[in-house]
């Protein structure tokens, strides 16, 4: 091998008389020229905002949703999902991603240089958008992985975390959240960029009190739900939402409607529940076929992620199972007429519903019953529908197949593939395999 | 030779009668310098520039002998006369010279490793447009499959399977000693499973324009080439003028017709609708499971009971716009006239066309030589309004201005324009609409076939809204595919070099070859509003722009070192760069229909895309042989490559990467007797490793990119700029600065034996490889933050055999027929992915994709099988299908009772690569005539073929109108319950095919098709014209590409790749049928 070493060398000599260095290394020529390799943090904040909000009013709309059968898939693989048997593990991988990938590890860069240039607001928002993200997922999938998660190539295998540790996460984010947005901003703040809130650090504020609420009413902390959604929003315009801004980047709803019409319709069961409540203003609103001239799911759609008329039936709620008093009552119909708002009918219309003694049967007459279906309603196509529906058990629903409704999702197909730490899909039994908080 | 010029000048003046002649290849092309010997003496001559020979020979000799460098010696009786013309055929003799890495000739019997010629005639009597689908069958070791039957469509070619796990494994192109890109350039809105059939780039060379090709097929052969070479390389030498008197012109004219292959069965007896129940379009039914057409007449009263409701049935003045005939209701219930069936497919396809004219000027002298040529293709495919045109030029000259000097240089310049069809799995590919279309409805809406295509009214609406079997939804109507969804290319290419060559001396000799190959590819995709893939419209542009530069700087030399040693070498620099800039812009809604341009979108989104990357190479290469008998080669070469460094912390040492070879061959016929039975007998071993950075630049850094893909793949994504803001987001690639080579490691033994003189030839090669570190754009679990890396982690082998049988069994004066047996059979084996990952996806579909699994072959198809009872071993619980019999669901609440269950984890259900291939090829010729075909064997290789399983859940194949009307019979299987043999009879109807066990359902493993073929690849009849006062020759030749077909593929001609030259193999989902041809061509020489 002499001979192929002083090859070497002499390859070497000549390399270095060219300046082959030059010729390999020179104008950076391995760097990409047509993306950054970093970005400021106002650059990355729309990419996974938009990213949840689509991620909200997609799979996690769509499923959630057609479980608890404001939805029915009638045609295609939404007729087998709607039977349960489609639920396999390969049709979460793109929720899993877009909470991962997209939106996750993204917070994870962004607050990572946040930190280093001390942009505190900055830092406190990702917190709220995490912990928001946090929590809508375990809540369908229960334990996830988290302390080991999003370090590359420095964890494949990301161990899973239980679902009270993330829960605590999620409080211990929002409350750190706060604080830092009621102190020093830093230098960089959130702008126009912002595109739930444009930068209204009130808002923010009272969106981590918002989902605080969502949080701890799911844990059976209904005095601790109802403070903090009295912190929470005031009205509907501090609603946490993205407003998706024309055709050519529509909502999801409509985007589905469009390229798979026919897939989803409206359920028999919502309808039958709001016609034997004489809800017809609001029926009218949902329940049109499912097409581009759906009047409700339009191009423009508002995107709402928390909303002020979740907080008021949340205030509801804990006040009915105090007993139920003024306060509570008087937010069970703000909620509801947020809702009629929501869906563009006027006063007239509310007030004509809440007429009916069944829905406005006056303080001492108010059951939970009737707190949770008006809720069910108000909160047509929110994905929290699918926790209240398991926490509660209301409206009462019968499995559209087999015995059971399931109650969680599956593990989506390539975590369980490429992380060895995963549960196989053996393991999780959707239909009794309750997440934590519904145990 | 010189020993014979020798002899001529000691020429006696025994001299008494004078022979004349002249000497020509089988072409009639003169051979200049030819030797000519009297039998038995030291008496001969050579011929002059004409081929034109005088010798004188002395009373008594019975026979001339006649020899030529490349051609088969022959040796001719003397008769009475005194003129005698020899025709050479180019033949197996053992001096030959090969072209061999950088251009170096070396003498092929010197040669440790496989080379293999094919000649310019081969190629151009082949029929083939494309210089590499003439390759087909003409050499061993490699495999070339045209992706499509569209015109102007690509061909993948393997020399030796495949090289790498996921980067290129289509070998290097080298045309006069420079690299040239034989790229498919694709676009992102093409995907690898839709989009339009996509070129691959070495098309733009006119095949008349090549001399001849080598294929140098292992690493040994190759090393000098580096990282380049690892998937082969391709010489390809092109016709140069010669020293000669006159300028020599050559004209060729072809016109050649190509018609579609088979077609997969469609059921004609069944109408649109579902559960027996007939839906019309507008109801936007898709299946055909409706009633028997039979069973259905006319009726136009859109007052009828049965008349459709939706509002889009009628037009205003109350006429069904569906059919001219009206809708359909059952029989007695309308107008009496029954109803129509209607063939939406063969009609649809006409002949294709494509007239070549191909003109040369060659000429020279001892100082300077030239070849002018120019050449026209049009071309116009059997699926209408699809077109090629290419037009060629090129230019090659030489200078010899001093002894040892030559300053040669070619210029290639080629324009092509295609305009092409969407094809495969998008609702605006052709196929995917016209095979779906129920019998019932007729896409050409009342017109013939052939002028459908230009009646607006066959596929839209006075609305604009679109004519299809669906109501405007579903799948493009064909005949809008090919008017409203085209695409156009317009590529203009320049390729070419400067060379320098200075030998001072046997010893030194310097040699600078300057490269460069820049394309310019300009294209627009139209879809019109209300396309399916479009509702609102859009024009893509793409412009893609690419440029590389190959220079070489050479020392090169051989002599003698003692009388039994001699020795060569050579040793030199290359520097390469590539760069390719793709930059798109994509005009969404338009604002009005008919108006087909940029400036009609509503909403613009632009990107650009850079590839860029540089390696520079140091090499040697020194040869001794001793006594002509052994031959040892030593080669080595270190390369750099920018793609390994890493920018923020550059270190040389990161990018560079040595790896040597060696070689020896032991020609031991030099050490037996000449017997006439063994002429040559020759022992090769060879030792090579080749090493090779990363597939794509950029991959040891993570970068940041303006999400396009917001959404969850149900609906169109969205992607930014959205509402006018633009941002970032990491990219789910994860990049990794750790990167180092993967080196693939091969040992090749041969064996070449030629008996009786070279009539029959042997050649033997045996190779195994072994690539280690493969760089593996591996899957990470999402919760990393990050959807996949680059790694080294992949370990793959292969080994292979491969055979040349030559032989010319007959050879008289007048009639003789050579044949050439190639075959070839290769085999990869995945033996590791990276840590934790099972399998790693090439291309393909959920229910069946094809994918790297370890200890599978190669791009194994992967996807759902039915349960069996036999679990499998461990291995076989992921990887490939249990052997136990079917278990049948018999759950009676289930829906698919009675019907096989589904396995919960999917399979190897195919392997695409073939099991061998035989390419027979045969030449006979009678003096002017001569015959030549190609049989072409591809032995096995698995097609999924996701058209007969889409298909079967419209109910639109034949199987489903078959399996429908069987009685109720249980299949074959055990019951899940309990074991026993199923006797739940089932048949097979919609809910069946509609199923997971149907089309789009979970299971692919039912239409996973042997592949395989035997085909006749070429006939052709050729006949030489003689040389007249005016012209020296020419010839006139009828030739056929595929005339026949012999396969067990359900389908279209399973020559086919819906991802055109990918790696990902082995799909037919809606590909675009192939053809076959018939070619005239006609070639003037003056």
């Amino acid at each position: 091998m002499k001979i192929f070493n002083k090859f070497l060398l002499v390859s070497l000599l000549t390399c270095s008389f060219l300046s082959c260095e030059d010729y390999i290394a020179g104008d950076l020529i391995n760097s990409d020229p047509n993306n950054p390799t970093s970005v400021p943090v106002t650059a990355q904040l729309p990419a996974f905002q938009i990213a949840l909000a689509d991620n909200v009013g997609g799979d996690f709309s769509r499923f959630n949703s057609m479980l608890v059968q404001q939805v029915e898939g009638v045609a295609r693989q939404w007729s087998a999902f709607n039977q349960y048997t489609g639920l396999t593990p390969n049709r979460f991988d793109d929720a899993w991603q877009n909470v991962y990938e997209n939106t996750l590890n993204e917070i994870l860069i962004a607050k990572t240089s946040s930190t280093t240039n001390g942009y505190n607001h900055y830092i406190g928002v990702l917190n709220i958008i995490e912990a928001y993200t946090l929590m809508m997922s375990t809540d369908v999938w229960d334990d996830i992985p988290y302390t080991d998660a999003l370090q590359g190539i420095n964890a494949l295998n990301p161990i899973f975390d239980t679902q009270a540790s993330i829960y605590s996460t999620i409080y211990a984010l929002l409350d750190e959240g706060i604080t830092l947005l009621e102190g020093p901003s830093g230098s960089v703040t959130p702008g126009g960029e912002d595109v739930f809130y444009g930068g209204d650090v009130a808002a923010w504020i009272k969106a981590a009190h918002a989902i605080k609420a969502r949080g701890l009413l799911k844990d059976k902390d209904y005095a601790g739900a109802m403070s903090e959604a009295g912190l929470a929003f005031t009205d509907a315009s501090d609603n946490m939402s993205f407003q998706y801004p024309d055709a050519n980047a529509a909502g999801q709803w409509y985007r589905f409607n469009r390229d798979r019409t026919g897939d989803l319709e409206f359920h028999p069961t919502m309808r039958t529940l709001m016609t034997g409540l004489n809800d017809m203003d609001r029926l009218a609103v949902m329940d049109q076929t499912f097409v581009t001239d759906h009047t409700y799911l339009i191009p423009n759609f508002l995107q709402e992620l928390i909303t002020y008329r979740e907080m008021q039936f949340i205030i509801a709620e804990a006040d009915q199972r105090a007993g139920g008093t003024q306060a509570g009552y008087d937010a069970y119909l703000a909620g509801i007429r947020a809702s009629f708002t929501r869906l563009g009918l006027g006063e007239a219309a509310y007030e004509a519903y809440i007429a009916q003694d069944a829905i406005n049967p006056g303080v001492g007459n108010l059951t939970l019953e009737t707190v949770m279906t008006q809720k069910y309603i108000a909160m047509f196509l929110q994905p929290e529908v699918y926790s209240d529906w398991r926490r509660t058990g209301i409206p009462a629903l019968s499995p559209v197949s087999g015995t059971a409704i399931p109650v969680r999702w599956n593990y989506p197909a390539t975590e369980i593939l490429f992380n060895s730490n995963a549960p196989t899909e053996g393991e999780v039994n959707i239909y009794t395999d309750r997440v934590g908080w519904n145990q | 030779m010189v020993f014979t010029i020798l002899l001529l000048c000691i020429g006696t003046i025994m001299a008494q009668r004078t022979i004349t002649g002249t000497v020509t290849d089988e072409s009639g092309e003169a051979l200049i310098g030819a030797s000519v010997l009297v039998k038995g003496s030291s008496i001969g001559t050579v011929t002059d520039f004409n081929g034109v020979y005088s010798l004188d020979v002395p009373e008594g000799s019975s026979a001339l002998l006649f020899s030529y460098t490349g051609y088969s010696g022959r040796e001719i009786e003397l008769t009475a006369s005194n003129v005698l013309d020899v025709v050479m055929r180019e033949g197996v003799v053992l001096e030959t010279a090969v072209v061999t890495a950088l251009g170096v000739r070396r003498a092929e019997k010197s040669l440790g490793y496989a080379v293999q010629k094919v000649g310019g005639e081969d190629i151009i009597r082949s029929g083939a447009s494309s210089a590499v689908d003439a390759l087909v069958g003409k050499a061993s070791g490699v495999q070339i499959t045209r992706s499509s039957g569209s015109v102007g469509g690509g061909s993948r070619i393997l020399i030796r399977g495949v090289t790498s796990m996921v980067g290129n494994n289509q070998p290097l192109i080298v045309i006069d000693g420079v690299r040239t890109n034989n790229e498919s350039l694709v676009r992102d809105i093409d995907g690898t499973t839709a989009g339009t059939a996509t070129s691959n780039r070495l098309m733009d060379l006119n095949p008349d324009d090549i001399e001849s090709m080598n294929i140098l097929k292992g690493a040994a052969a190759t090393a000098l080439y580096g990282t380049a070479g690892a998937a082969g390389v391709v010489l390809i030498t092109t016709k140069k003028g010669k020293n000669q008197k006159q300028i020599a012109v050559n004209f060729s004219t072809s016109a050649g017709f190509d018609d579609i292959t088979q077609m997969i069965d469609l059921q004609s007896i069944y109408a649109q609708g579902s559960g027996g129940n007939y839906r019309g379009p507008s109801t936007g039914a898709s299946g055909s499971w409706g009633p028997k057409v039979s069973d259905l007449e006319y009726a136009t009263d859109s007052n009828h009971p049965n008349a459709p409701t939706s509002a889009n049935a009628f037009d205003a003045a109350g006429i069904y716009r569906y059919d001219k005939n009206g809708f359909l209701v059952p029989s007695g219930a309308g107008n009496g006239n029954p109803a129509n069936t209607y063939n939406n497919v063969d009609p649809f396809y006409q002949t294709g066309m494509n007239f070549t004219n191909s003109l040369s000027l060659s000429g020279g002298n001892e100082l300077a030589t030239f070849r002018l040529s120019a050449s026209d293709l049009r071309a116009t495919g059997v699926i209408p309004n699809e077109e090629y045109k290419r037009k060629t030029v090129k230019l090659a000259s030489s200078l010899s201005p001093l002894e040892g000097l030559t300053i040669s240089g070619s210029v290639n310049f080629s324009k092509s324009d295609y305009v092409r069809v969407q094809q495969g799995s998008n609702t605006s590919g052709l196929l995917l609409g016209q095979l779906r279309t129920p019998v019932s409805f007729d896409n050409t809406n009342g017109f013939n076939p052939e002028d459908a295509v230009d009646q607006v009214s066959a596929y839209q609406f006075d609305d604009f809204s679109q004519r299809n079997y669906r109501g405007g939804g579903g799948y493009d109507n064909p005949y809008w595919v090919i008017n409203k969804a085209l695409g156009y290319e317009d590529v203009s290419r320049t390729f070419g070099n400067v060379k320098i060559d200075y030998q001072l001396n046997n010893w030194i000799g310097f040699g600078i070859n300057i490269g460069y190959d820049i394309t310019s590819d300009v294209r627009k995709q139209d879809f019109e509003i209300n396309s399916r893939t479009n509702a609102n419209g859009a024009v893509y542009l793409d412009e893609f722009s690419l440029k590389q530069y190959d220079n070489y700087f050479n020392v090169l030399g051989s002599g003698q070192l003692t009388e039994d040693i001699s020795l060569n070498y050579v040793a030199g620099i290359n520097a390469f760069s590539y760069n390719e800039q793709r930059t798109s812009i994509e005009g969404t809604g338009l604002v009005f229909p008919g108006f087909l341009d940029i400036s009609n979108a509503s909403a613009l989104t632009s990107e650009q895309d850079i590839n860029r990357y540089r390696s520079l190479g140091f090499f040697g290469q020194a040869e001794a042989s001793w006594r002509g008998t052994f031959y040892a080669t030593l080669s080595a070469r270190q390369d750099y490559d920018s793609r390994l460094g890493n920018p923020t912390n550059f270190r040389l040492e990161d990018t560079g990467f040595f790896y040597p070879s060696a070689s020896l061959a032991f020609v031991f016929s030099e050490l037996m007797d000449n017997t006439d039975l063994l002429s040559f007998g020759k022992l090769r071993l060879s030792y090579a490793q080749v090493g090779a950075g990363p597939p794509d630049p950029y991959s040891t850094q993570s970068v940041f990119l303006a999400p396009s893909d917001i959404g969850d793949g149900w609906g169109d994504d969205i992607g930014f700029p959205i509402g006018g803001l633009t941002a970032f987001d990491q990219d789910e690639l994860l990049g990794n600065a750790d990167l180092t080579p993967e080196l693939t490691t091969t040992f090749e033994v041969g064996l070449d034996l030629r008996f009786l003189n070279g009539r029959l030839g042997l050649d033997a090669t045996y190779y195994n490889g072994n690539t280690k570190d493969a760089i593996l754009n591996a899957s990470l679990a999402l919760s990393t933050g990050y959807e996949n890396i680059w790694l080294n982690s992949g370990e793959m082998s292969s080994q292979g055999i491969e055979l040349t049988l030559n032989a010319t069994p007959l050879q008289t004066k007048d009639f003789s027929w050579n044949t050439q047996v190639n075959f070839t059979k290769s085999e990869n084996i995945v033996e590791k992915l990276a840590p934790g990952i099972e399998r790693l996806f090439l291309a393909g579909f959920n229910t069946a994709g094809t994918y790297l699994v370890e200890g599978n072959q190669y791009g194994s198809i992967f996807g759902g099988a039915y349960l069996r009872a036999d679990a499998g071993t461990d291995k076989d619980q992921s990887l490939n299908i249990p052997s136990g019999a079917v278990v049948i669901n018999d759950d009676p609440n289930s829906s698919e009772y009675g019907y096989q269950a589904v396995d919960p984890k999917q399979r190897a259900i195919g392997d695409p690569n073939p099991d061998f291939i035989i390419g027979w090829n045969n030449t006979i010729a009678y003096k002017r005539f001569s015959l030549n075909f190609l049989l072409d064997w591809r032995e096995g290789g698995d097609l999924w073929n996701g058209t007969a399983w889409a298909l079967s859940f419209f109910g639109r194949s034949q199987l489903t109108a078959d399996t429908r009307e069987e009685t109720a019979t249980p299949i074959e299987g055990v019951k899940q319950s309990d074991g026993t043999p199923n006797d739940i009879p089932v048949v097979r109807d919609e809910n069946y095919w509609t199923s997971s066990l149907g089309g789009f359902g979970a299971v692919g493993e039912q239409f996973v098709q042997d592949g395989g073929w035997i085909r006749l690849r070429e006939l052709g009849v050729n006949y030489r014209f003689p040389a007249t006062s005016w012209m020296k020759g020419g010839s006139i030749g009828v030739s056929g590409r595929n005339l026949w077909l012999k396969t067990d593929y359900d389908g279209i001609d399973p020559e086919t790749s819906l991802t055109g030259t990918g790696n990902g193999q082995g799909f037919d989902y809606f590909n675009m049928p192939s053809t076959k041809s018939f070619i005239v061509k006609l070639s003037f020489d003056f």
